[in-house]
C-alpha cells in the first residue's frame, strides 16, 4: 500500500476521530496571503495575512460569513482574482510558488496539481458545448491523448461522480441537466487529472439539501479515486462538521481559529467561534432555548481600525483588544486561536458568553387544541400554471401543477412552518393564502368568512390582518423611499396614518423591531441585510395584523445575523400573538421556530404534524430523507448518524409521477417494498391520513422511524 | 429544424403582404405620376395623356390597381410582383424596371456584402480587444471611435472621406482612391482581373463611409458580449481547468460572446440598406440607392413600390438568417 493509498483509506474511514497532523511536505502551503481592491471607496483589504497547509489526504474546512475573504484568498491561489487585485505573499503548491505565475507556467498547475469547484453550478459550465466535450478538454488540457479517449475518460469520470448512464448523459449540453447534475459534471472536470488538491467554494449552496447530500457523497467519491486533498469552503458549520479534518474560522480577512474539526466545535478558543455555533439553530436541540446573537456587523475591510476586528461585537472584549489585533497563536495540541484571552474560553460557552436568555418560560400557550377554530383555513387550494409553446399562436401545451390539493390550519397565536425544496409549491401556497394569486380550485377562509371569492374592496380591508416578509431584503424595499416613508407606506394605503398616530407610530415600529427612530430618515442602501430584513417586519407590522406570512425570511442572512431576526420574530410573536406561516427551506431554524410543520413535496403536502414529533420519528420516507439530509454542525454526531440517501432530482411539476408522487425518489419503494406493495404505490395515491394527535402522513407504507441515535 | 424554416417562412408572408398593403398605400397618395407630363410645355394632347394613364393603369380604380401590381392578372403582362414584373415606369415603355433593378441591385449588393463584412470583423476585433482590455488608453480610444461613428450622420462622414480621398490623390499626384462610380467609366479592353481590380478599388471609400455606422453599434454590442462572458463563471471554470489563456478567450469567451450579435447585426442591415441611398449619392454610383432617388423625384409609383418590397424582403430575410444561426450556434435554442 503506497503512502498515497493510505492516506485514502484514512480519510474514508468514517469513524477516525479527530487525526494528528500529517508528516511530510503539505501540497498546498499559504503563507501571510494578502489580498486588497482598488474600489472607489478606497483599498478594500479582503485578505489580511491568512496561512494555511493542507497535507496529501486531508481535509480543511474554511468556515467564514461573507466577505470574511474566504474565497478570495482561494480564488488568489488558482490566479482567477479579477485585474486590479493585489496579492501579496506566497502560495505554494507541493512546494512551487504559484502566485504571479506567467500564464503558461500557471496553467500547468491548474487542473493538474490543483483543481477548483465553484459555487453555482448552473453558470459554472459553457452552455454551447456538451458536457462531455468540457470534461474531455480538462483531460486534454494535460494529456496528450485523442478526443476519443479523452471522452471514454469523461464517461468513466461522470460514472465516478454517480450520474446515472453516463454513455448518454456524456453528449448532453448543460440546460438538460439539473442543478445538482450540473455540480456533479463541475466536481467530474475537477477530478479529470487526478490533482492534488481540490477546492471547493461553497460546492452546495446553491443546491437543495437532498441534492446537496448528493453532492457532497460525489466530492468524497472524488477524494477516494484521486486521493486529492480537499480544502472545503462553506458558511455552513454542518457540511464542514461531516466532511473535514480540520477547520479554519475566517473573519474580517483572517484565519481566527484553526484546529482538528472536533476539538473547534466542542470547545472553540476564539469568541467568534463560539457565537457562530451558538447563534445557529440546531436541527437535534429542542426549542427550549433562544437563540444567541452576535450583536452588530462585520466590519468594513476599507479602513479596519487597529485591534482585533472582532471587539466591536465581542461580549469579553478588554481595552487591550481594541488596541491591539491579537496574532494567531498556539493554543494546544494542533490549534491556533487569534484571541488575547482564549484561556477564559476553556470554561465558557456560548450561553454564558453571549447571555443567551432562556426562552420565556415555555411560551407555548401550547397550540390551540385541535378543536379551536382556525385564524386562516385552507382547502383543496389549486393552482396550475400555464406552459405556453412558444412562437406566436403561444398554445397552451401543458401545465405546472403548482399546487395540487393543498389544506392547511393556521390557528392563533401560533407558528406553521411550510417546508420543502425548491419548486415544491410552499411560496406559491403562501401567495394562495394571501390571494396575491388566485385559487384555480379550493377556499381560503380567513376567521370562517371565505376570502378566495372576495372581492377586491372587500378583500383590502383584510389586508391589514394578512401581511407578508420577503425573503430578499434587498429587493423588497424600494431604495428611493426612506425607511419612515416604506414603513409608514401601508398606513398611507389603508388612510391610518393620521389616525394611528403618524410619525410617533412609525417610530414605536422602529424601536419595536430593535432600531432607533433615527434610522427613520435614512434610505435602504445604508442598512446591513440584517436591519433592511428588520425594516421589511416593521413595515409588515405596521397595519397591526394578526397573520404574518414569512417567505424564507432569513435565508439571504448570515448566520450570525439570521440568530438576531429569529429571536425578534419570537419577541414579536410573544408581544401581539401573532400567528405566523413561516415558509422555509431551512429545516434547523424551522424546528427552532415552528410549532407545526406541514412538509410540502410537489405540490402536495405530504406529512404535518407538531414541530417535535416530525422531526425526531417522521413517518414519511421524503419527511425522512429531509431530515436526515441536513448536516448537523457537530463532528461526531454527524460522522455516526444514519443517513437517508434519495437519488435523482425532483421530477418535473408538469408531469407529476402517478400514485404516489415521491415514489421515483423514494428510499422505501426502491429497497424494502414487494412489487404487489410497490404497484400500490404506483396505481394509487396516498390520502393525507391521521396517524396520530394532529399528525397526518400520506404514505402507504408509513412507519416512524428514530433519526436521532443517542449515545456517547 | 426544417418543420421550422418551412413555419417561418410561412410567416414571413403575412408580413410582406402587409408591408406591400402599406407600400402601395402610401405611395398611392403621394404624387401623381403624370405631373411631370402634365406640366409639359407645349402641353401634350388629351390622347398622348389618356395613353399614359391607361398605360400605367391610371384608369382604373386603386383596389385593382393594388390586385393587378401583386398579381399581374388583367394587365399588359408587364406587371405583377408575383410574376417577377415591377411594373410600368413613368420613363417609357421602352424602360424595363425588371431590368434596371437587376443591373443596380447587382451594384448594391457588392457594396452592402463589404460593408457588411468589413464592419462585422472590425467590430468583433475591437469589441474583443476592448473588452479584455477593458478602461485601458486602447479601450477608450476605440470607444471613442465608435461613439465618433455613430454621432455623424452618414452623409456627412461620406462626404468627408470622399472629399479625403480627392485631397489625397491631389497631394500624391495620380489617383490613388477612386471617388466617383462603381467602376472606371470606361471598361473596354480590360480583361476580367483588370476589371475586378478596378472594381474592388472604387469600392474602397465608399464601403468604409457606409460600414462605419454598422460597425459603431456593433463593436459596442460585441465589448459588452464579451465582458459579460469574460466576468462568466464558465470561463473562470475554463481557466481553472489550466486552459491557455488564448485558448480560454477562443474557445470560451469569443464563441460565446459572438451569439448575441447575430440578432443585433440582422436588425442592422435594414440601416445599411438605407445607408446606400446617401451613400451612392454622394459617390455618384449608379445603384439601387440612386434608382430611389430618381423615382421619388418622377413619382416612379412602381418602381418606388418594388424597391420598398425589395428591401422589405431583404430584412425579413436577413432575420430568418440570424434566426437559423442562432439555433446552430447556441444549443439551448431549439426549433421544433
Amino acid at each position: 500500500m503506497t503512502a498515497e493509498e493510505a492516506a485514502v483509506e484514512a480519510v474514508s474511514d468514517p469513524v477516525a476521530g479527530s487525526r494528528p497532523a500529517r508528516e511530510g511536505a503539505p501540497v498546498l502551503e499559504i503563507e501571510d496571503l494578502h489580498v486588497s481592491f482598488p474600489t472607489e471607496d478606497g483599498r478594500v483589504r479582503a485578505v489580511r495575512g491568512v496561512s494555511y497547509r493542507v497535507h496529501r489526504g486531508e481535509a480543511l474546512g474554511i468556515v467564514g460569513e461573507s466577505g470574511s475573504g474566504k474565497s478570495v484568498a482561494s480564488l488568489a491561489v488558482m490566479g482567477l482574482l479579477p485585474r486590479g487585485a493585489e496579492v501579496r505573499g506566497a502560495a505554494r503548491v507541493l512546494g512551487e510558488q504559484v502566485l504571479h505565475l506567467p500564464d503558461e507556467e500557471l496553467s500547468r498547475v491548474r487542473g493538474e496539481r490543483i483543481a477548483m469547484i465553484f459555487q453555482d453550478p448552473l453558470t459554472s459550465l459553457n452552455p454551447v458545448y456538451t458536457v462531455g466535450r468540457q470534461i474531455a478538454e480538462a483531460v486534454r488540457a494535460h494529456r496528450a491523448v485523442s478526443e476519443r479517449k479523452a471522452l471514454e475518460r469523461a464517461v468513466e469520470l461522470l460514472g465516478a461522480v454517480g450520474i446515472p448512464r453516463p454513455e448518454e448523459r456524456v453528449r448532453s449540453y448543460p440546460h438538460e441537466l439539473s442543478g445538482g447534475m450540473r455540480q456533479r459534471v463541475v466536481i467530474a472536470i475537477a477530478m479529470a487529472n487526478d490533482p492534488d488538491v481540490m477546492i471547493a467554494d461553497e460546492p452546495t449552496t446553491a443546491l437543495d439539501v437532498t441534492v446537496q447530500a448528493q453532492v457532497l457523497e460525489a466530492l468524497e467519491a472524488a477524494r477516494r479515486h484521486t486521493g486529492a486533498a480537499l480544502v472545503l469552503i462553506t458558511h455552513d458549520l454542518g457540511v464542514v462538521a461531516g466532511h473535514v479534518d480540520r477547520v479554519a474560522v475566517m473573519y474580517a480577512g483572517r484565519v481566527v481559529e484553526e484546529g482538528p474539526v472536533d476539538a473547534v466545535f466542542s470547545r472553540p478558543r476564539m469568541p467568534y467561534t463560539l457565537g457562530l455555533l451558538g447563534s445557529r439553530p440546531r436541527l437535534d436541540e429542542e426549542r427550549v432555548r433562544r437563540l444567541a446573537p452576535i450583536s452588530g456587523a462585520p466590519p468594513t475591510l476599507l479602513a479596519p481600525p487597529p485591534g482585533c476586528p472582532f471587539a466591536p461585537r465581542c461580549p469579553m472584549a478588554e481595552d487591550r483588544c481594541t488596541a491591539e489585533e491579537p496574532p494567531l497563536r498556539s493554543v494546544g495540541a494542533g490549534r491556533t486561536a487569534a484571541c488575547h484571552f482564549s484561556e477564559r474560553l476553556e470554561e465558557d460557552g456560548a450561553d454564558t458568553l453571549f447571555g443567551r436568555p432562556d426562552r420565556a418560560p415555555p411560551s407555548t400557550a401550547p397550540p390551540a387544541p385541535d378543536g379551536a377554530a382556525p385564524l386562516l383555513s385552507a382547502k383543496g387550494l389549486v393552482k396550475h400554471f400555464p406552459v405556453r409553446s412558444k412562437g406566436v399562436v403561444r398554445r397552451r401545451i401543458g401545465d405546472v401543477h403548482a399546487v395540487c390539493g393543498v389544506s392547511l390550519d393556521l390557528r392563533e397565536h401560533e407558528t406553521l412552518a411550510l417546508v420543502g425544496e425548491s419548486g415544491c409549491g410552499k411560496s406559491t401556497t403562501a401567495r394562495l393564502l394571501l390571494r396575491l394569486l388566485t385559487p384555480d380550485a379550493g377556499t381560503v377562509e380567513f376567521e370562517g368568512a371565505d376570502i378566495a371569492g372576495l372581492p377586491r374592496a372587500r378583500l383590502r380591508r383584510l389586508r391589514q390582518d394578512m401581511q407578508i416578509v420577503f425573503q430578499d431584503p434587498f429587493a423588497s424595499l424600494d431604495p428611493r423611499m426612506t425607511v419612515a416613508e416604506i414603513i409608514a407606506e401601508p398606513l398611507r394605503i389603508h388612510g391610518l396614518y393620521r389616525e394611528r398616530g403618524g410619525a410617533a407610530d412609525v417610530q414605536r415600529l422602529l424601536r419595536t423591531v430593535g432600531l432607533g427612530p433615527e434610522h427613520g430618515a435614512r434610505y435602504p442602501h445604508e442598512f446591513s441585510g440584517g436591519q433592511r430584513q428588520r425594516i421589511g417586519i416593521a413595515r409588515a407590522l405596521a397595519l397591526r395584523p394578526r397573520t404574518l406570512i414569512l417567505d424564507e425570511p432569513v435565508s439571504a442572512l448570515d448566520v450570525s445575523i439570521q440568530a438576531g431576526v429569529v429571536n425578534l420574530l419570537e419577541d414579536l410573536q410573544e408581544e401581539f400573538g401573532l400567528a405566523y406561516l413561516f415558509v422555509s427551506h431551512d429545516l434547523s431554524v424551522v424546528r427552532h421556530i415552528a410549532d407545526r410543520v406541514a412538509v410540502m413535496y410537489l405540490g402536495k403536502v405530504v406529512e404535518s404534524g407538531p414541530a417535535d414529533r416530525l422531526f425526531t420519528s417522521p413517518t414519511h420516507p421524503y419527511t425522512q430523507t429531509l431530515v436526515s439530509a441536513i448536516p448537523l454542525p457537530d463532528p461526531r454526531k454527524e460522522r455516526r448518524r444514519q443517513r437517508i440517501l434519495v437519488t435523482g432530482d425532483v421530477p418535473s411539476p408538469s408531469s407529476p409521477p402517478s400514485g404516489c408522487r415521491f415514489r421515483t425518489r423514494c428510499p422505501k419503494f426502491a429497497d424494502t417494498l414487494s412489487p404487489a406493495e410497490q404497484s400500490r404505490c404506483i396505481e394509487e395515491e396516498p390520502p393525507l391520513d391521521p396517524w396520530a394527535a394532529g399528525h397526518l402522513t400520506a404514505c402507504h407504507y408509513a412507519e416512524e422511524r428514530a433519526l436521532w441515535s443517542e449515545g456517547p | 429544424m426544417l418543420v421550422f424554416v418551412i413555419r417561418r417562412l410561412l410567416v414571413t408572408v403575412p408580413v410582406l403582404l402587409a408591408a406591400s398593403m402599406f407600400s402601395f398605400a402610401l405611395i398611392d397618395v403621394t404624387g401623381d405620376p403624370l405631373a411631370d407630363l402634365l406640366v409639359q410645355q407645349p402641353p401634350p394632347s388629351q390622347e398622348v395623356i389618356q395613353a399614359e394613364r391607361e398605360r400605367l393603369y391610371l384608369d382604373r380604380p386603386a383596389y385593382e390597381r393594388y390586385w393587378l401590381w401583386l398579381t399581374g392578372i388583367g394587365g399588359n403582362g408587364d406587371i405583377g410582383l408575383l410574376q417577377g414584373e415591377f411594373g410600368p415606369s413613368v420613363q417609357g415603355p421602352a424602360f424595363d424596371v425588371g431590368a434596371e433593378v437587376a443591373a443596380r441591385m447587382g451594384v448594391t449588393l457588392r457594396l452592402v456584402a463589404a460593408a457588411v463584412l468589413l464592419a462585422l470583423g472590425l467590430a468583433v476585433a475591437t469589441g474583443v480587444v476592448s473588452a479584455m482590455r477593458q478602461y485601458s488608453v486602447v479601450d477608450h480610444t476605440l470607444t471613442f471611435i465608435g461613439f465618433l461613428a455613430l454621432a455623424m450622420p452618414t452623409f456627412w462622414l461620406g462626404a468627408l472621406i470622399k472629399e479625403a480621398g480627392v485631397w489625397a490623390n491631389g497631394q500624391l499626384g495620380t489617383t490613388v482612391f477612386s471617388t466617383i462610380g462603381a467602376s472606371a467609366a470606361d471598361t473596354r479592353g480590360m480583361d476580367l482581373w483588370e476589371r475586378i481590380a478596378d472594381a474592388g478599388g472604387h469600392l474602397v471609400l465608399p464601403t468604409v463611409a457606409l460600414m462605419l455606422t454598422g460597425y459603431a453599434a456593433w463593436s459596442r454590442y460585441q465589448r459588452t458580449a464579451m465582458l459579460e462572458v469574460l466576468n462568466s463563471d464558465y470561463v473562470r471554470l475554463a481557466h481553472a481547468k489550466g486552459l491557455r489563456r488564448r485558448t480560454v478567450m477562443r474557445r470560451h469567451a469569443l464563441r460565446t460572446a459572438l451569439i448575441p450579435l447575430t440578432s443585433v447585426a440582422a436588425v442592422t442591415i435594414a440601416e445599411i440598406l438605407a445607408g446606400t441611398v446617401l451613400i451612392e449619392t454622394v459617390f455618384q454610383w449608379r445603384g439601387m440607392g440612386t434608382l430611389l432617388v430618381e423615382a421619388v423625384r418622377t413619382s416612379d409609383a412602381y418602381v418606388l413600390m418594388g424597391w420598398l418590397m425589395l428591401a422589405g424582403t431583404l430584412v425579413v430575410l436577413a432575420n430568418l438568417a440570424a434566426d437559423l444561426l442562432y439555433g446552430v450556434l447556441d444549443p439551448r435554442i431549439r426549433y421544433e
